[in-house]
């Protein structure tokens, strides 16, 4: 009840802010590429007379409240052209701008005061950008660029090694991540152990990455948001691009489907399978594939059609004995529609899934599990002035979880056929966000996010003694998994668990002068879904569990201050932050728990905290033939699970331990060099402490083989993780603008071939029984080329 | 079953292009503990009345001799009280028992005292189907080209089963251990293998397999896994000290490690057949 009344004491005050109206016109409208009419993400609209600026939003939208006059605007864009015009306002006005990128018509376009820098104005920190032409211009390695690469070299973000799926942000785990492709969520970001991202950099057209200060109208994960965005795809003319190379290849094709309204997109990705293997005479592979699409049409002035998809998957066969097949499926449908000059909606319904099977010929097993959600979602943006932007919406999702099914593949087979409960959720969530300037050089911006969590039937639950699933077993001073002592029965969609949390969020920023200012940031944020999984690095069998009665919903509160600068005339940047972050009810694992195929996963976790603080800096270089950026992280990511009664020894002695995602330091120099227009070259270098690990502090002998004996978690790292990555880029006929356009990326990843380690493992020699240390690492020297083409 | 699938995680992993090289890494050595080696085993066909229980120490892990310990007395009672006494081979650690009665489904209590300290572990003495046949193939292991030596056996349907089994052999430098369950193939024909690309024919291979409790299955599920070098690896859980059954009444501080297990056991020698 309490929590109600603040949600509509909110709503009272937003409906009071955005009260006072004055008599002022709106110019609005769209910008875009005015080659291909793809929309432009954050493009910005300045006002010259009144010095007043603003953005445009995902959809390419911009509205900004004037007084009646006649003003010049200037519009600009990230590596496009500025262009500048006049605009008589004497009643609302509806205007589209079209930019030419950078490499088309370079002649008329005057490249200044467009490129990126850091924010100064806007309350948003801890949040990095990159637009498709900047993701074109990061180094490439092994003949594609990466985007979850592109954001492995921004502070705050590493990743728990080489052959690891995912990444970590400011010291969260992996599933802690909300990323978001086209709005649909996705499951699992990397193809073949993270060599890959999910992501056809070609189909992509805008990535922001929220480490922090995170909007309300993102929720359900507590660490990040990475929020891609799709092309949309050229509605003037038929476009093809694609690439050739040793490792994988790639053709995208877009086009108008009728010109200037509707347009299409669609790409695909494949490797071959055999080049990631050793050179052996058997029949393993490796390889993966996807596919993106988009149809986009423009129905009214005010009404846009957007359906997006993609499916990827990955494919491991093992000598026809083993058979891995795992990938994302999503479909969006979106409908833009504007109510007004000043409101923006947007209504999206989408369906996204993530698929894992398995299949043992030898033993006869064949595994599949997966988890599904469908999505509505409603969103308004809300300019009410020039002061005030509102964002509200709601977000529902229900959630239909598949552990694993289990089946016999032959009648041979020793296996009997099992299904793990199936398990379903339900989550609401209701937000309201506003963005204020208080005064010219204090913005402020504030929001509140109520979230739902319902845990539906149909499924037969456990009890235990005391409401715990795990037992702790005095005697031998370990967790042991409680037996049941009955169950219970839920029918269709009757409540099995209910949640509710409210996600204040609030944001700062004090300019302090033209090209420096000071943001402070606080969010709280709740997690409903945990990836059930107590391997070192995230493997590929995700299996997500819904909180319930025994599993709790992780809740985030997160502050950081920043100081932001751009300085000689914005050709330098630096950011510079602090965070401090505790996540309540982090679930951890008892020793040795089995988490395949474990029909009773509340058997073996137990609910734990974790916190993270960390210094980033981000130095920039902007313009010139020679950019990049450093950047270096000094953080701590650590984790407890003390005992429930003093009796227990909780996990690890009860006492914090790094998590095996610690990084404390994490240095990353990315740079491009442009020596003429034929040759570009690109370098990156990586420095990180080594991963938390374990090591044995001893031996002993139990049934005639040797087993180590270890002391407290996490208390060791693995060596440095270094490597340094080059590319260069060769156009042959770079004068060349219209027709076939080619180009070559010769790469190296690994370039002095750093055997950095993705573990080490300490084991009985199998030929003479001495004990030794083994280090395993994954990725020597790669060398790739790639012939990129467009027409 | 279990090392299966994650063995088979770990491999698609290292599949591309994975390289393993033996490092010097320098270590700590922690406190000395107390490792109690107390396997019953009761072969089918025998008496089961001489029965070895070692008593050895923790020591630094690259050490090359393993300290045992000696003076330690050692009991076995059954449920009845009647006490089994262990004595000591002077020197070697090791503590015979001639005239143990091992019985089916009955508690056994073991009592060490040592150093001034009285350590206890109780379990029951589990059954175990027979072995019905072995079969050989040469189409074995993840790749399909080694020999591989499979032994059967039925599950009871009527109960929950644990099974641990050994495989000792010339080819195996140390034995080789899997423990399986019948979760998924409850009264079924079960079977479990080993496979070597070092297997000649004529090699003897020395099969067992006991019968074991739920809290044994889980020790072992874990020691074996931090033994066998599944401990670091990039798809291990975070390694521990696995703790087993047998307690240190006098101070808990100072655990003793190691099991105290009776199982019956179903033991065949398999001679590797020439190929055709």
């Amino acid at each position: 009840m309490n929590r109600l009344f603040y949600f509509y004491f909110f709503m009272a005050l937003f409906t009071f802010v955005s009260g006072y109206s004055q008599d002022k016109f709106t110019l609005s409208g769209s910008i875009a590429d005015s080659g291909s009419n793809e929309t432009l993400i954050g493009a910005s609209v300045y006002i010259k007379e009144l010095q007043i600026a603003t953005t445009t939003n995902q959809y390419g939208f911009y509205s900004i409240s004037l007084p009646a006059g006649t003003y010049t605007v200037q519009v600009s864009y990230v590596s496009f052209g500025t262009i500048e015009e006049t605009v008589e306002l004497q009643a609302n006005v509806r205007k589209n701008f079209g930019l030419a990128s950078g490499t088309e018509e370079l002649e008329e376009v005057i490249i200044d005061g467009n490129k990126p820098k850091a924010d100064i104005r806007t309350p948003q920190m801890s949040m990095n950008r990159l637009t498709a032409a900047e993701i074109k211009k990061m180094p490439v390695v092994l003949g594609e660029v990466d985007v979850l690469k592109s954001i492995l070299q921004l502070p705050g973000v590493t990743n728990a090694g080489e052959g690891a799926s995912g990444f970590n942000v400011r010291g969260g785990a992996s599933d802690q991540n909300l990323i978001l492709l086209d709005e649909a969520t996705i499951y699992n970001s990397s193809h073949l152990f993270g060599f890959f991202s999910v992501f056809n950099s070609d189909a992509i057209k805008d990535l922001k990455l929220y480490k922090g200060g995170i909007p309300a109208r993102y929720g359900s994960r507590v660490a990040s948001v990475l929020d891609i965005y799709q092309k949309e795809g050229n509605s003037k003319d038929f476009h093809m691009n694609g690439g050739i190379g040793l490792i994988s290849s790639r053709l995208l094709a877009e086009g108008p489907i009728v010109k200037d309204r509707g347009s299409f997109l669609v790409g695909g990705r494949t490797s071959y399978a055999h080049l990631f293997l050793k050179l052996t005479d058997n029949d393993n592979s490796a390889s993966f594939y996807d596919f993106n699409t988009k149809i986009s049409y423009k129905l009214t002035e005010n009404n846009n059609l957007y359906l997006s998809g993609y499916f990827g998957r990955d494919l491991f066969n093992i000598a026809d004995n083993f058979e891995n097949t795992y990938g994302n499926t999503l479909l969006n449908l979106r409908w833009n529609h504007l109510f007004s000059d000043k409101l923006f909606s947007n209504m999206s319904m989408i369906y996204s899934d993530y698929y894992y099977g398995l299949k043992l010929d030898f033993i006869g097993f064949n595994w599949d599990s997966g988890i599904k959600n469908y999505n509505f979602k409603y969103d308004f943006k809300h300019y009410i002035s020039n002061n005030t932007k509102l964002d509200y919406g709601v977000n529902l999702v229900y959630y239909d979880f598949n552990p694993g099914k289990i089946t016999p593949i032959d009648d041979e087979s020793p296996i009997n056929e099992d299904q793990l409960d199936k398990k379903y959720a339900f989550e609401p969530a209701f937000y309201i966000d506003a963005e204020q300037k208080l005064t010219d050089k204090l913005s402020v911006s504030y929001g509140l996010r109520y979230s739902l969590f319902y845990r539906l039937g149909s499924q037969t639950l456990n009890t235990y003694a005391n409401n715990q699933a795990v037992a702790w077993n005095n005697d031998l001073k370990i967790y042991e998994e409680a037996t049941p002592t009955g169950t219970v029965n839920y029918g269709n969609n009757e409540t099995i668990a209910d949640f509710n949390n409210l996600e204040p969020r609030a944001a700062v920023s004090y300019q302090l002068t033209d090209d420096q200012s000071v943001k402070a940031s606080y969010n709280r944020m709740a997690q409903y879904l945990h990836l059930i999984s107590n391997t070192a690095s995230a493997t590929p069998l995700d299996v997500w569990a819904p909180s319930d009665n025994f599993i709790k919903p992780q809740l985030l509160d997160q502050v950081a201050l920043g100081y932001f600068r751009n300085f000689k005339n914005d050709a330098y940047s630096l950011e510079a932050e602090v965070y401090y972050k505790k996540v309540k009810n982090r679930i951890d694992y008892i020793d040795g728990a089995d988490l395949i195929a474990n029909n009773a996963i509340e058997q073996v976790v137990l609910n734990g905290r974790s916190r993270a603080y960390g210094l980033e800096l981000l130095l920039r270089k902007n313009e010139g033939k020679f950019t990049g950026w450093i950047s270096y992280t000094l953080s701590r990511s650590e984790q407890q699970t003390p005992g429930r009664t003093p009796e227990e020894l909780g996990i690890n002695n009860g006492q914090w331990y790094k998590t095996g995602y610690d990084k404390l330091h994490n240095l990353s120099v990315t740079s491009a060099y442009e020596l003429s227009n034929k040759w570009q070259f690109g370098a990156i270098f990586t420095l990180q402490s080594g991963r938390p690990v374990t090591y044995p502090d001893g031996q002993y002998q139990y049934g005639d083989i040797i087993v180590p004996s270890y002391g407290l978690r996490n208390d060791n790292r693995l060596p440095a993780y270094h490597h340094l990555d080059v590319s260069a880029t060769y156009v042959p006929k770079p004068e060349k603008k219209k027709g076939w356009q080619g180009e070559w990326v010769f790469s190296i990843y690994n370039l002095y071939n750093r055997q950095n380690a993705a573990s080490i493992t300490f084991r009985q020699n199998e030929d003479n029984a001495n004990n030794e240390a083994v280090r395993l690492s994954i990725f020597g020297v790669i060398p790739s080329v790639t012939y990129n083409f467009k027409f | 079953m279990k090392k299966i699938l994650y063995t088979l995680l770990a491999c698609s992993a290292l599949m591309l292009t994975g390289c393993e090289e033996v490092i010097d890494v320098d270590l700590g050595t922690g406190p000395k503990r107390l490792v109690v080696d107390a396997s019953i085993n009761w072969i089918k066909g025998t008496s089961g009345n001489e029965q070895t229980i070692k008593l050895t120490t923790t020591t630094g892990y690259y050490d090359a001799e393993i300290p045992v310990v000696s003076g330690a007395t050692v009991v076995v009672a059954n449920s009845a009280g009647t006490l089994y006494e262990f004595t000591e081979v002077p020197g070697t650690g090791q503590y015979v028992c001639q005239y143990f009665v091992p019985q089916i489904n009955e508690a056994y209590t073991l009592t060490i005292l040592y150093n001034g300290q009285t350590y206890t572990g109780s379990e029951t003495l589990y059954d175990v189907p027979d072995i019905t046949s072995i079969a050989q193939t040469e189409d074995g292991g993840f790749e399909g080209n080694e020999t591989e030596i499979r032994f059967f056996f039925n599950d009871n349907a009527a109960e929950e089963n644990y099974y641990l089994s050994r495989f000792d052999a010339e080819f195996l430098a140390i034995p080789e251990y899997d423990v399986n369950e019948d979760r998924f193939t409850n009264g079924n024909e079960m079977f479990e293998f080993v496979s070597d690309e070092d297997i000649e024919p004529q090699d003897i291979i020395d099969i067992k397999l006991y019968g074991i409790s739920k809290q044994y299955y889980n020790y072992m599920a874990k020691l074996l896994e931090v033994a066998g070098g599944g401990g670091g690896g990039p798809f291990s859980t975070p390694p521990a000290t696995v703790r087993g059954n047998v307690v240190n009444q006098t101070d808990e501080a100072n655990y003793p490690l190691g099991y105290f297990r009776l199982s019956r056991v179903s033991a065949v020698s398999y001679e590797v057949q020439p190929t055709e």
